[in-house]
């Protein structure tokens, strides 16, 4: 993508700019390594966004935690409501982040399997 | 000279089984087999410090070599003989041999004890396989033997739930009368054998002494297949049939329901859904009879009080599955077995259909009844059983009307059956 630049050579025509220069604009996907198809097809975006939110971090522990059961088919909530109910003590933390913040309600294999 | 009929305090305790605000999320049966296992758990792990106080409990996982241990578990018994779905798409095309088409117990069959952790074969001839079916948690003394393998040395299961003691105030005599496979619209049923029993009930039958018996029954508790599903037939006339029989059945329902109060329960062949707990019947196929506030249709299984006297049943399909995958020397034995596991249907959901819960396991019998019943057998049998802790049930078999005529008849008093055979043929 070119710069923007304040003249109007830059507005009629789109010319690649020899020397690369970093657009202001941090580009949305912001890829390290190349992903695999599988992981792009779900939701039709990349999750990749997650990978460095510490909360889907904690709930991805949540989710693998044998403790509390199997997590397919359930959501995230629930199995933390199940688990209350059994008597096997889930962090509260847990329930904060699932009622109040912006994150997956479904458990990492949703959609997946 | 009029005879009033005895009264009698009822609560209906279905709410575990009805399904209200269960969703389908596409969860697999792994979760009720998680809640199962935790449940019970739960409840053994309490109990096995009384009974082993000097031996500790560990997972599966951290069993180790000739350590003597406690574990809890699944059971799980691979059975040869069952018919397995994969045998038809493998390669060796070998004969499968003929099996009994009413039980698959084989005597090599192995059983397998799993966790969340892992699982471990059992072996040691402690714990007999026949006895046991895939969906039972129990807690086991052993040891991990060289060949992998655990021997069994002693065996806990939950045993007999807490049970309500009956006020021994002596009481009126009140009878409740079970009955179960009606199966009207079958070729063997006969209508005026029901007929005959709905006017000894409703007191039309019999002299002043045979009507005051009929006065004191309080109740009727239909256990299930009370219609018989038709055979195929090519165009539509098989659910015309079907509703045949539905009719007739809320006809001669309706002369019951005039007079006392009835639970209605479904059964394999009536028109309810298949998984266990079958839902109740719904009213709009009973248009007479449900008018009437003495009818009540209810769910499979079914758990009620009369006069604080608990009563729990089904129509007959979780003591059928156990007797396909194991044995004992009669249905009461199976249904004893269900009340020392403390679950009601062990089998489900691997064998016997039953609904995908994921937090809870309706089946799991919290009190003990006094009453446990079962309908739709091959003969009336009745036994009363014991527990450790003074509990005593009253386990009964309820033959199937249309083939046997009979019906049973419980006295709250005492606990005491008998049964009521209605004959419509003079030869003896």
């Amino acid at each position: 993508m070119a710069s923007v630049s304040g003249n109007m050579k830059g507005f009629f025509r789109q010319r690649k700019t020899k020397n690369a220069t970093k657009s202001s604009k941090k580009p949305a996907i912001h890829t390290d390594a190349p992903q695999p198809p599988a992981l792009i097809s779900h939701g039709g975006s990349p999750d990749i966004e997650d990978e460095h939110n510490d909360n889907e971090a904690v709930l991805r522990q949540f989710d693998l935690n044998m403790a509390y059961g199997p997590c397919l088919g359930m959501t995230r909530l629930a199995r933390w409501e199940r688990a209350q109910k059994l008597g096997l003590n889930p962090p509260q933390e847990i329930e904060r982040l699932l009622k109040t913040g912006k994150v997956h309600t479904e458990s990492l294999w949703d959609g997946r399997i | 000279m009029g005879m009033e009929r005895v009264h009698c305090g009822y609560e209906c305790c279905d709410e575990a089984f009805e399904i209200r605000k269960e969703t389908y999320q596409g969860q697999q049966y792994s979760q009720i087999y998680f809640a199962r296992l935790h449940l019970m758990r739960t409840l053994l792990y309490s109990l096995v410090p009384n009974w082993k106080p000097n031996f500790s409990v560990c997972t599966v996982l951290e069993l180790k070599e000739d350590k003597e241990c406690v574990i809890v578990g699944t059971l799980y018994k691979h059975m040869k003989l069952k018919p397995r779905i994969l045998d038809e798409y493998s390669k060796q095309r070998t004969v499968v041999p003929l099996v009994k088409p009413h039980n698959f117990v084989h005597p090599d069959d192995p059983l397998v004890l799993e966790d969340e952790s892992g699982r471990v074969k059992l072996s040691g001839n402690v714990i007999s396989p026949s006895e046991y079916a895939t969906g039972v948690v129990v807690a086991l003394l052993g040891k991990e033997t060289g060949a992998g393998d655990f021997l069994v040395l002693d065996i806990l299961e939950a045993g007999l739930p807490p049970q309500i003691e009956l006020p021994l105030k002596s009481r009126e005599d009140k009878y409740v009368v079970f009955l179960s496979g009606l199966s009207i619209g079958s070729s063997n049923s006969n209508p005026l054998q029901f007929q005959l029993l709905i006017d000894h009930i409703t007191g039309y039958l019999g002299d002043e002494k045979a009507q005051s018996v009929a006065s004191q029954i309080v109740h009727v508790v239909i256990a299930g297949n009370s219609v018989e599903k038709p055979r195929e037939l090519p165009n539509g006339q098989k659910i015309s049939r079907m509703a045949e029989s539905i009719k007739e059945l809320d006809i001669l329902l309706n002369q019951i329901v005039a007079g006392l109060p009835l639970d209605i329960m479904p059964g394999p062949s009536d028109p309810a859904n298949f998984l266990l707990p079958q839902q109740p019947l719904h009213r709009c196929l009973f248009p007479g009879s449900s008018t009437y506030n003495t009818f009540r249709s209810c769910t499979n299984p079914h758990c009620f009080e009369l006069d604080n006297v608990r009563f729990l049943g089904t129509s007959g399909q979780n003591v059928d599955d156990l007797a396909k995958y194991s044995e004992a020397k009669d249905k009461l034995e199976f249904m004893e077995r269900t009340l020392r596991w403390r679950h009601l249907a062990p089998t489900a959901p691997n064998t016997l259909g039953c609904y995908p819960y994921t937090d809870r396991d309706p089946f799991f019998i919290e009190n003990c009844p006094h009453v446990y019943f079962v309908g739709n057998q091959d003969k009336y049998e009745t036994r009363m059983i014991k527990g450790t802790e003074g509990q005593l049930v009253r386990l009964i078999c309820i033959p199937k009307f249309s083939e046997t005529g009979v019906a049973v008849m419980l006295n709250l008093r005492d606990l005491e059956c008998h049964a009521l055979t209605f004959g419509t043929q003079f030869n003896s």
